[in-house]
């Protein structure tokens, strides 16, 4: 535009001069003298200048033009003070690409539509938190096959129901042509799944009802959008590929679309199957037609114009009728007293569900909070940054307006520099949010790299951030602005530099630097409450000796192997093969090691006539070695051993919880119980008793255990554990080694130590204690700026003042004292001020806290002190400075 | 030479009037003619012709083109667009409303 403007006034100069030039040449034709005809030409023509501004504003272009003058002005004044400029930019920076970093993970944990056709129209019956098969009766979250197709026949309220597993499986299969077995995430889903959802392919078709009509019939999948671009390279002959997975050869009959990522926020599988297929895919569940078969998380969509209350009450009506009549339900006295008091809950489907977002929702509301506060810290600091400026200056405002300046004109220049301040500061803050929430993501997903997160800065997201520069600049910039113009011109050309108003704006400031002092303290108290929690948690015995152990995923049932004999076969045969390596000291396979899931059924116990519901203990089959490997203690009996074979009498290890809320009387050694049903009751020996371990996360209640031995227990152990002395990269590469010299085809996974699996189930606490801390300290830094820079002010002020004194004898200490005395008081009010918020803040996040009070006074007056002595620092420099004032010089400053 | 005031109002006239007149015009032309007709009563100012040139480029009434003089200087040609014959038309019995009813003032003893 500014071109343009050049432009115009280019040509209209060139236009009025052959004018004047016309008349001139008209008036020596006429006979007048050659200088006097120039001299009437100019004079007849006028102002050239003032004729070219009304031209111009004719094309409403002045403000374009003052607009970029000002900018010009603006972009030279803040590099005139770099330092100045550099930390307003910084605190922008930070301040804004905190808070975008963060709202767009929230935004994509808690709050994005699914991508799908009316999200709002989505219910999901339970709270899609349980995951698992349960045999549990009757179970309001987790469904089987046949009620599923019960409800979808039976209901009046949905225009459709689908289903989906409520696992994922994670297989390895082979993609026609490529020798290498690979990792899949496969998502098995009812054939009504993609018509409910409205989902189109990108390409071929996605699955339908005729998918899922009959058992093992339709070897179907869709493949996503990101495994089609990372696995196949976005080849177009997909649709021609085959997948082979087990034994079972599927064909890839679609590409899903690329926004599509399932249901499950966290969770994007690769491929979806049809649910008639489930057996065919490793581990081969087989609960298609099985009533007790629980496992599915049911999903409808509304018909139009039913309400949320009606599609409640119809669908806890069908819940107990299909219930009374399902096939293959054990109605016994006790069931269907529980079915009587059991509900359905239906919950809006609109932004899918998550695991992900139950376990994050509430720390990530926390560090909006704590990045919301950081951003008011950085704003305090730019409007300290701009008061200062235009106090600085006052004189030079002052001496254009009495050059004619326009009073309007001179405050859109001072909100316009402001404006370039943030809107410089809001880029470099959308550049820092992009790197900071890809990195956000992985600390939350932290190295489960199957799951993913769909973050992305949105649109939505940068005018946000636009926004909150914007109103930043606006806000901090207009009150110095209107200051700066509406004092007395002559009382401004007077005062000389820097002395005009000095009262009001120290009282601003100061106002400005109390409260970051309180904000900081605030957030390092904060910062101090979760790096505390996060240090006991990881002090909390697990019950395990989680050092010098390596664990390993296999995964045997996609090499092929079933739950038979040959398994258990293939197990020994590795641990024998994993011992005998030298740095080796014990191994083991289980189904479990920590936080990874559970396995449990109700229990009974021999001489008692009901079971246990009340009780739940925790299953795992495991090695004969899986103590030692573990290092976990043995209290009393004995652990398995070689006497403990398919053939032989049935024994489990339990542990002490299990052994006290179980078998309360006498030793439960020799005592018998079982699983799942009460002829069971006397299946199984307890042959010894071991100390309790942690079954999911650090801070849980100690919970009943089980262990049986493999050997008697066939089934797939995904888990592998080898206590080792050395080094740990050369142990990993020759277990790999040993077990692909057992069997080549065996897929290896997850591949890590025991303690890097326990850290990785503190990932929101760690989220938490990292983030917090570094915004903690981020403020103090800030703060400190802040301090230093009203400390500057003042000293500069007051320079004379100082001179004054010095010269009338005060020491340099004593002005030492003076200015750092002035900091202190600021401090003491700020914290005075700070730590009843601080403790009230605390009180709020008491339950994420792990073994330390809300008002721990360790952390209150460690953050007290840390902030003190920074701010001692902040204010000692301008203090020196002051003390450095050769008094002469300083009576002569005006 | 004593040369009269324009009547407020009327410079759009005159222009839109001399435009219409001939093909196309530089600005020093239309000021001449202007001149000529009025058989020098009536005196552009050249402060007042190219802002108003400016006004009417805006509001479409006139179109403007870069030419050559006879004399071979570069010169903004103006010509009268549609809308600007409209616009005569309107100004034009505006005008003349104004005139007979000063005249009617006037005239009325």
């Amino acid at each position: 535009m500014l071109v343009r403007g050049e432009v115009f006034a280019r040509e209209l100069e060139e236009e009025m001069r052959l004018h004047k030039d016309l008349k001139e040449q008209e008036l020596v034709a006429d006979g007048v003298d050659a200088s006097e005809a120039r001299y009437a030409a100019n004079r007849q023509f006028g102002n050239a200048m003032n004729l070219r501004e009304r031209g111009s504003q004719a094309w409403g272009w002045e403000w374009i033009e003052h607009f970029m003058q000002d900018v010009n002005y603006g972009v030279r004044g803040m590099l005139r003070s770099p330092g100045t400029t550099l930390v307003a930019l910084l605190s922008l920076a930070l301040g804004i690409g905190a808070n975008t970093a963060i709202f767009s993970l929230t935004d994509a944990v808690m709050l994005k539509s699914l991508p799908v056709k009316d999200p709002a129209g989505l219910v999901l019956f339970g709270s899609g938190l349980d995951q698992g098969i349960s045999d549990g009766f009757p179970n309001p979250e987790l469904y089987s096959y046949p009620f599923y197709r019960e409800m979808q026949k039976r209901n009046q309220v949905f225009s459709d129901v689908a289903a989906s597993f409520s696992m994922i499986d994670h297989v390895h299969g082979f993609i026609e042509g490529r020798s290498d077995a690979e990792a899949m995430n496969i998502q098995l889903v009812s054939g009504t799944y993609f018509p409910m959802l409205g989902v189109q392919a990108e390409a071929g078709r996605m699955l339908s009802e005729e998918d899922d009509r009959k058992k093992g019939e339709r070897a179907v999948a869709v493949v996503s959008y990101a495994w089609w671009t990372h696995s196949l390279a976005r080849d177009p002959s997909v649709l021609n590929k085959k997948l082979t997975i087990g034994p079972t050869v599927f064909s890839i009959v679609g590409v899903a679309p690329p926004e599509f990522f399932g249901t499950k926020v966290g969770e994007a599988p690769d491929i979806w199957i049809p649910l008639a297929m489930q057996k065919e895919i490793p581990p081969g569940w087989d609960g298609y037609q099985d009533s007790m078969f629980e496992s599915l998380h049911l999903m409808a969509r509304l018909k139009p114009g039913v309400t949320m209350t009606e599609a409640n009450a119809d669908s806890n009506l069908l819940f107990q009728e299909i219930l009374h009549g399902l096939p293959g339900v054990p109605l016994n006295q006790e069931n269907l007293q529980e079915l009587d008091k059991t509900r359905v809950e239906l919950n809006s489907m609109a932004t899918g569900f998550s695991r992900l977002r139950y376990e994050f929702s509430e720390p990530l509301k926390i560090l909006m909070g704590v990045v919301g506060l950081v951003l008011l810290i950085a704003c305090a600091n730019i409007a300290n940054l701009l008061l200062a400026r235009s106090t600085a200056r006052a004189r030079e405002l002052a001496v254009r307006q009495a050059l004619g300046a326009g009073r309007s004109r001179l405050i859109r220049q001072l909100l316009t520099e402001s404006l370039v301040l943030a809107l410089a500061g809001g880029a470099l803050g959308v550049a820092f949010a992009a790197w900071a929430s890809h990195l956000l993501s992985r600390m939350v997903l932290d190295g489960r790299d199957a799951l993913q997160l769909n973050v992305g800065v949105d649109m939505r997201l940068l005018l946000f951030t636009l926004g909150v520069s914007v109103a930043t600049a606006l806000l901090f910039g207009t009150i110095p602005a209107f200051r700066a113009t509406t004092q007395t011109l002559a009382n401004s050309l007077k005062e000389g530099r820097g002395q005009s108003n000095a009262p009001a704006k120290g009282r601003l400031a100061t106002a400005l630097v109390v409260s970051q002092v309180a904000l900081s303290l605030v957030l390092l108290v904060v910062a101090g409450l979760f790096v505390r929690s996060l240090v006991n948690l990881t002090k909390v015995d697990t019950g395990f000796n989680r050092e010098n152990v390596i664990r390993l995923g296999i995964d045997a049932s996609s090499a092929g192997y079933k739950e038979d004999t040959r398994l258990a076969d293939l197990y020994r045969r590795i641990e024998e093969r994993i011992n005998a390596l030298p740095g080796v000291q014990v191994s083991s396979f289980s189904i479990f090691v920590f936080n990874e899931g559970t396995w449990n059924n109700s229990i009974w116990v021999q001489g008692y006539l009901s079971g246990h519901r009340d009780v739940t203990v925790f299953h795992n089959a495991v090695g004969s070695d899986y103590f030692a490997a573990m290092g976990i203690p043995l209290l009393a009996g004995r652990t398995f051993g070689p006497q403990d074979t398919a053939t032989s009498p049935k024994v489990g290890v339990i542990g002490e919880t299990m052994a006290r809320t179980l078998f309360p009387r006498g030793s439960p050694i020799g005592q018998r119980y079982g699983h799942g049903a009460p002829e069971h009751s006397s299946d199984i020996e307890v042959i010894g008793v071991v100390k309790d371990v942690k079954y999911w996360s650090l801070d849980e209640n100690p919970k009943a255990g089980d262990y049986l031995p493999y050997a008697q227990n066939v089934r797939y152990l995904k888990d592998f554990e080898v206590r080792y002395v050395g080094d740990t990269g050369a142990m990993i590469s020759a277990i790999q080694q040993t077990i692909h010299e057992v069997d080549r085809t065996l897929p290896i996974s997850d591949v890590m130590t025991l303690d890097e699996q326990v850290a990785r189930s503190v990932t929101n606490q760690r989220l938490l204690a990292q983030l917090s801390t570094f915004f903690g300290l981020l403020a103090i830094f800030l703060s400190c700026v802040g301090i230093y820079g009203l400390m500057s002010y003042v000293v500069t002020r007051r320079t004379n003042e100082i001179g004054i004194h010095m010269a009338l004898g005060a020491d340099r200490g004593k002005v030492v004292r003076m200015v750092v005395s002035g900091a202190m008081l600021q401090i003491a009010v700020g914290l005075l001020i700070g730590i009843p918020v601080a403790l009230a803040g605390g009180r709020a996040l008491a339950h994420q806290l792990f073994g330390v009070k809300s008002y721990d006074p360790a952390v209150l007056s460690a953050a007290a002190g840390l902030l003190v002595i920074s701010a001692l620092v902040a204010g000692l420099v301008p203090a020196m400075r002051a003390a450095s004032i050769d008094p002469m010089k300083a009576l002569r400053t005006e | 030479m004593n040369r009269e005031e324009l009547l407020p109002g009327t410079l759009h006239l005159l222009i839109l009037k001399t435009l219409a007149r001939n093909q196309q015009m530089h600005g020093y032309e239309i000021a001449r003619s202007i001149q000529q007709f009025s058989q020098d009563v009536l005196q552009v100012e050249e402060g007042s012709l190219y802002p108003a040139l400016q006004r009417m480029l805006i509001k479409g009434w006139v179109k403007a083109e870069w030419g050559v003089t006879a004399e071979n200087r570069r010169a903004r040609y103006y010509r009268l667009t549609a809308a600007g014959r409209k616009q005569l038309e309107v100004e034009k019995a505006q005008f003349d409303r104004v005139i007979q009813a000063i005249a009617r003032v006037i005239q009325t003893a």
